[in-house]
């Protein structure tokens, strides 16, 4: 039997939001007034705790089974009020929202004609709720294990977390060592602790501890599956090297045939590796690998009359004939971490970084200035004729950040401070070096850092405001042509190094990232979350975490914080045990789907198959919604020319009836 | 086109034990009528024809039958059909294959290159129509009408129908077995038809479809005819939610014609079967290749031409142009 509705409206104040531009108690007079309405009230806080109470009481009293509460947008308040409808024993979909907070009182000024509108929406409100249906949510089983993408710093930091509150982790690093860019910084500001000193004993624990499976040069090639359930497949590409006989002793770099001959990616290009090689010395796991792309052997199919790093292996390690290994497992919570590409100053020529072998980036500084870079420390530059000590030298701030001319409106938020940092330790190294600071603005705002910044001022380091226009050569200077923006005054500086404060871009490859989990990109193309503010580290796809400046520019304390803030919302499910799906998903009408997979492919999150069904005797293709994958957001109704599926509370008979409700009022 | 090779395709693919039956043209019962022939034996295939009057596109009966109920313990019939197409209804194939309205196995596609329809209702006009079947034949230049044993020669311009006026592909662009040589495409005139719509004030435009729709009879001819349009249940017949009431006046016809024109948007072949049959002479043409046109202007998509595409209203890309939306 179908029950008469018995409708509750609750028409919130919102304090003044609401209460200052539409009025209320004219709203609950007028929704009284509505078919089958039985009760309508007004509270200043509806969500508060005496709000909701109002409401429980009402479906005890009065025997309410339909409840609509007149307030801010469901994306608000949703989940809210349907726990407490629960509580009070109604199904938790019996609710309807009515947004006269968003979509009237914030966005009108007139007192009547708002007022007018909440009317509208209200009677709306009315017509669809009488007609939803009772909806039940589903558990599923978690598997307790996570994946985390990118073995940074943040992907380090959240594995060791969740490996330590005591569930299994993948950690997969597309590259042969863990560490990432921080590995390859020099010291971190603003206290100066030496980056490798904090860094290299959490790769050697992630190598070390026992839940924790480490999946070094390798990719992730496909993800399937839901939250709590994901299937995935991880490439491990052959390193021509037997991970488990390698000692990591370095005699086949020593010996190889083509020895120190190829930029290292470790120490930016500015030294070299072998064809076999270890990225940098702390690398985890210490383990040789062989490049394909440059060994004699490999290419070549010949290399001497045997290759010399198979005839130096003391533990007999080569291996040639080693393929790509491919390995599977299933995990209930993904963390993405896969980090930033410095912007290339390529591509702002006026600075000369392709001319000038002088003008170096921040992560070029970072090495050079290392006690383990290609100087041992020493600040050497070649100036186009001869190595030098510099005497003077200029740093540029924003090259690549907030500027519209490459696409970058964003801060990239770590250059004023890594700058101040560089120029404090050429000091160091250069007392009587002038040094001096091209800036548009300084943005100090972590903790400390205003405090570093004052003293590397007092290090006799001058800022100057202005954004420069060109470097040029002239004679073995470089000059930096600016504008002093403080005085007015034009600048042609000569200077023996510039180091470009180059700013932090998204992966070129997080294309890949983006297809394999559905995630979105932000304006500013890092990946973009669920929520800026209250959701910072969810993704829009279940059980998919953001770590580190995969999800935009991040200096090592908000990376380290993020990446814990991760670790411990991907471990909610493994910690459940089980995963709540939410009930207002798609449904297919079988009867009436034509089988063409429009829906199938419109789907932004891979929730719908075809299935073959049997109809009367024939077999025929269906389309099949996994509610685990669903998100209800009604894509696929569009797409459907026979209207054969929809979202469950939002189907064409429910909500007809809501937009007649609007036309038909005067 | 060499009649008795295509008879002797048509008796050979008829007579194949995984064949159903082959759909073809032949005479129909008087003047320039022509009629779906359904061969399922060799002895058939000999009414077949292929003319100048073959307008139909026989496209639509594939998805037009009906999958019965089938009793206990009966297998269903999964033999192939044969269908013969010219170069439109080959594109309406090869949609119904994108959109897995059909699937490839199902179906033995004979592909007739087509040079060009004659236009029925002007031929009948310019021409009179005969009690006994007549019949057309293509020459060099144009069309050759034999009526009561008269041959009458009538340059192409003259008779040839609008949507083979317009026709881009006339050679069919997805076959098993090709009965000719492909024949030499033409440049496909300028469609005046849209642009002269495209050129009126919105009033114009409005008081001219007012006027077209008003005519709509709702005998439901075009969507039935169309290859397209061939859900099992169709929106158009529902009643919770009804989308399009049953009463005929010119709200309810809009609304009809309407939704049939978007859901024909990115699908629509441009075969001109709609219009050819409409009793109330709407130029559904013009609406249907109106949506074409922007699909094409707009997203460079033209439907009907990969049979292992993907179908426009299921792909999207970042960067499809959104000017449109208010």
């Amino acid at each position: 039997m179908i029950e008469k509705p018995k409708i509750g409206v609750y028409v919130c104040h919102c304090g003044i939001n609401i209460a200052s531009t539409v009025d209320v108690e004219t709203v609950e007079e007028y929704a009284l007034k509505l078919p089958n309405v039985e009760v309508a009230r007004t509270y200043s806080y509806m969500c508060s705790d005496p709000g909701q109470a109002l409401i429980k009481e009402d479906i005890k009293e009065h025997g309410l089974n339909r409840i609509i509460v007149a307030s801010c947008s469901p994306r608000m308040h949703e989940t809210t009020f349907r726990k407490a409808i629960q509580e009070a024993g109604l199904n938790p979909y019996f609710l309807e929202m009515a947004n006269i907070r968003e979509q009237c009182s914030w966005v009108h000024q007139d007192m009547e004609e708002a007022t007018a509108k909440a009317k509208k929406l209200v009677t709306a409100s009315v017509a669809k709720v009488r007609l939803l249906e009772a909806l039940e949510s589903t558990e599923v089983d978690a598997e307790p294990a996570a994946l985390i993408i990118g073995a940074g710093i943040a992907g380090i930091q959240a594995a060791l977390d969740i490996a330590d509150a005591g569930f299994k982790t993948y950690l997969v690093e597309k590259t042969p060592s863990v560490g990432g860019r921080m590995a390859q910084l020099d010291k971190t500001f603003p206290t100066l602790d030496c980056s490798a000193c904090i860094l290299t004993p959490k790769m050697v624990d992630c190598a070390s501890h026992p839940n924790i499976e480490l999946l070094t040069y390798s990719e992730v090639e496909e993800i399937n599956g839901f939250i709590g359930n994901f299937d995935v497949r991880v490439r491990k590409k052959a390193r021509y090297v037997d991970f488990e006989k390698c000692t990591g002793c370095g005699d086949c770099a020593k010996e190889c045939r083509v020895a120190d001959r190829f930029p290292s990616e470790f120490d930016e290009g500015m030294g070299k590796r072998s064809a076999i090689y270890l990225p940098f010395p702390q690398a985890v796991p210490a383990k040789y690998t062989i490049d394909p792309e440059q060994c004699l052997y490999l290419t070549r199919g010949k290399c001497g009359k045997e290759p010399k790093c198979q005839e130096v292996c003391g533990a007999d390690a080569i291996n040639f004939e080693q393929e790509d290994e491919y390995v599977e497992f299933k995990v209930g919570a993904i963390i993405v971490a896969t980090g930033f590409d410095p912007f290339d100053p390529s591509r702002k020529p006026e600075y000369g970084y392709d001319d000038y072998p002088n003008v170096i980036t921040g992560m070029e500084m970072e090495r050079l200035v290392s006690a383990s870079g290609p100087t041992g420390g020493k600040v050497l530059i070649n100036n186009g004729k001869e190595e030098i000590e510099p005497k003077e030298v200029a740093f540029i701030k924003c090259v690549g950040s907030r500027d519209e001319s490459v696409g970058n409106e964003y801060c990239s938020r770590v250059c004023c401070m890594y700058t101040a940092k560089q120029a404090h330790l050429i000091r160091e190294k250069l007392p009587d070096a002038n040094i001096r600071i091209y800036y548009m603005d300084v943005r100090a705002f972590g903790k400390g850092y205003e405090e570093f910044y004052d003293r590397v001022r007092r290090e006799n380091v001058r800022y100057i405001r202005g954004n420069p226009s060109e470097i040029f050569k002239r004679g073995n200077k470089l000059v930096v042509k600016a504008e002093d923006t403080l005085t007015s005054t034009p600048l042609e500086d000569e200077v023996d190094l510039v180091v470009l404060g180059v700013g932090l871009e998204p992966r070129a490859e997080m294309r890949q990232v983006m297809d394999l989990l559905r995630l979105s990109q932000s304006g500013d193309r890092f990946f973009l979350e669920a929520h800026p503010k209250l959701r910072p580290v969810d993704t829009a796809t279940e059980g998919v975490f953001l770590a580190g400046c995969c999800q935009g520019p991040k200096d090592i304390p908000d990376t380290v914080a993020q990446a814990k803030g991760a670790a411990s919302s991907a471990m909610i499910p493994l910690a459940r045990g089980s995963v709540t799906i939410d009930a207002q998903v798609a449904e297919v009408n079988e009867a009436t789907c034509r089988g063409c997979g429009f829906c199938v492919e419109i789907c932004p999150y891979s929730a719908i198959e075809m299935v073959t069904v049997n109809r009367f005797g024939h077999e025929i293709e269906v389309a099949k919604v996994n509610e685990a994958l669903c998100k209800g957001c009604g894509s696929c109704s569009p797409a459907c020319l026979s209207d054969s599926i929809q979202p469950k509370s939002f189907r064409d008979r429910q909500i007809l009836p809501q937009i007649a409700a609007l036309g038909a009022m005067k | 086109m060499d009649l008795d090779k295509l008879r002797e395709t048509a008796a050979e693919v008829a007579g194949r034990d995984d064949v159903k039956y082959l759909i073809g043209w032949k005479k129909g019962s008087y003047g320039y009528r022509i009629a779906p022939a359904f061969v399922e034996d060799v002895e058939a295939a000999a009414e077949l024809i292929f003319s100048p009057l073959c307008t139909a596109n026989l496209a639509t009966y594939l998805t037009l039958v009906e999958k019965l109920p089938l009793p206990r313990g009966q297998e269903p019939d999964d033999r192939k059909v044969a269908l013969m197409v010219k170069g439109c209804d080959s594109r309406a194939v090869a949609q119904l294959l994108a959109e897995k309205g059909i699937h490839r196995d199902e179906v033995i596609v004979i592909g007739c290159p087509c040079p060009g329809m004659v236009d029925p209702d002007l031929l009948a006009e310019k021409y009179p129509e005969t009690e006994e079947p007549a019949e057309l034949k293509w020459s060099d230049d144009g069309f050759v009408i034999v009526r009561d044993g008269e041959e009458t020669a009538v340059p192409r311009d003259e008779l040839l129908a609008e949507k083979c006026r317009l026709c881009r592909y006339p050679n069919p662009v997805v076959s098993d077995i090709m009965l000719d040589d492909p024949v030499e495409t033409w440049e496909p005139a300028e469609d005046e038809g849209v642009t002269e719509i495209e050129e009126k004030e919105v009033d114009g435009r409005w008081a001219y479809w007012q006027e077209q729709f008003s005519n709509c009879i709702r005998c439901y001819s075009c969507r039935n005819v169309c290859p397209l349009c061939y859900c099992q249940d169709c929106i158009l017949d529902r009643l919770n939610p009804t989308w399009v009431n049953r009463s005929v006046n010119f709200s309810e016809n809009t609304a009809f014609n309407i939704a049939r024109a978007f859901h024909l948007a990115g699908r629509c072949i441009e075969c001109g079967e709609c219009e050819r049959v409409c009793p109330a002479n709407i130029p559904l043409g013009k609406l249907n290749r109106k949506l074409a046109r922007e699909i094409r202007d707009k997203y460079g998509f033209e439907p009907g031409l990969e049979p292992e595409g993907e179908p426009f209203q299921a792909s999207y890309k970042p960067d499809d142009p959104e000017d449109f939306i208010l």
